[in-house]
């Protein structure tokens, strides 16, 4: 009984997972949002929705952010910089980033 | 006569070595010190590399 909710619980992590980044992925597509120099992910069109997906991503990248900076026993604010060079990097065409205060498509 | 010989080589020699340890002690420092904060980028560079994964929900 214990093992079978275990697995339930494991298994609806796992869709809620995909779920989200299915949901991120056509937010994204769709040019709802997009990365901005701080590391972060920013709202160019918000909905409720839109708005949750991003708070949602944005606090656990804050946390993974926190979690690197004591590691290496660096400041946060010198890990987000890092982190926004990557993902202005990795941000596929079509896809946007926040520009000196303006949303570019990549 | 041998003895004073003996003093001043005893006194070139440490003179010798003191002055060669000062002067290689501040470069070692310095090259250990860039080296650190390069592992260290290397290293943060690589975690948010596998954070933004193509499979990543944070990305």
């Amino acid at each position: 009984m214990n093992a079978s909710k275990l697995l339930t619980t494991i298994a609806a992590a796992c869709m809620s997972f995909s779920v989200l980044a299915i949901s991120l992925d056509d937010a994204k597509s769709q040019g709802l949002v997009g990365e901005t120099a701080t590391g972060y992910l920013g709202v160019i069109k918000g909905s409720s929705e839109v708005n949750k997906l991003v708070e949602e991503v944005n606090s656990k990248r804050k946390a993974k952010y926190q979690q690197l900076a004591k590691k290496n026993g660096i400041s946060l604010s010198q890990v987000e910089v890092m982190a926004a060079k990557k993902t202005f990097a990795k941000t596929a065409p079509g896809h946007f980033v926040k520009v000196d205060g303006k949303w570019v498509k990549k | 006569m041998k003895w004073m010989l003996t003093l001043v080589f005893a006194v070139l020699v440490s003179a010798c070595t003191h002055k060669v340890q000062v002067e290689t002690k501040e470069p070692i420092t310095i090259n250990l010190n860039v080296k650190v904060d390069h592992e260290i980028r290397v290293k943060v560079d690589k975690e948010l590399d596998d954070l933004f994964s193509d499979d990543s929900e944070l990305f």
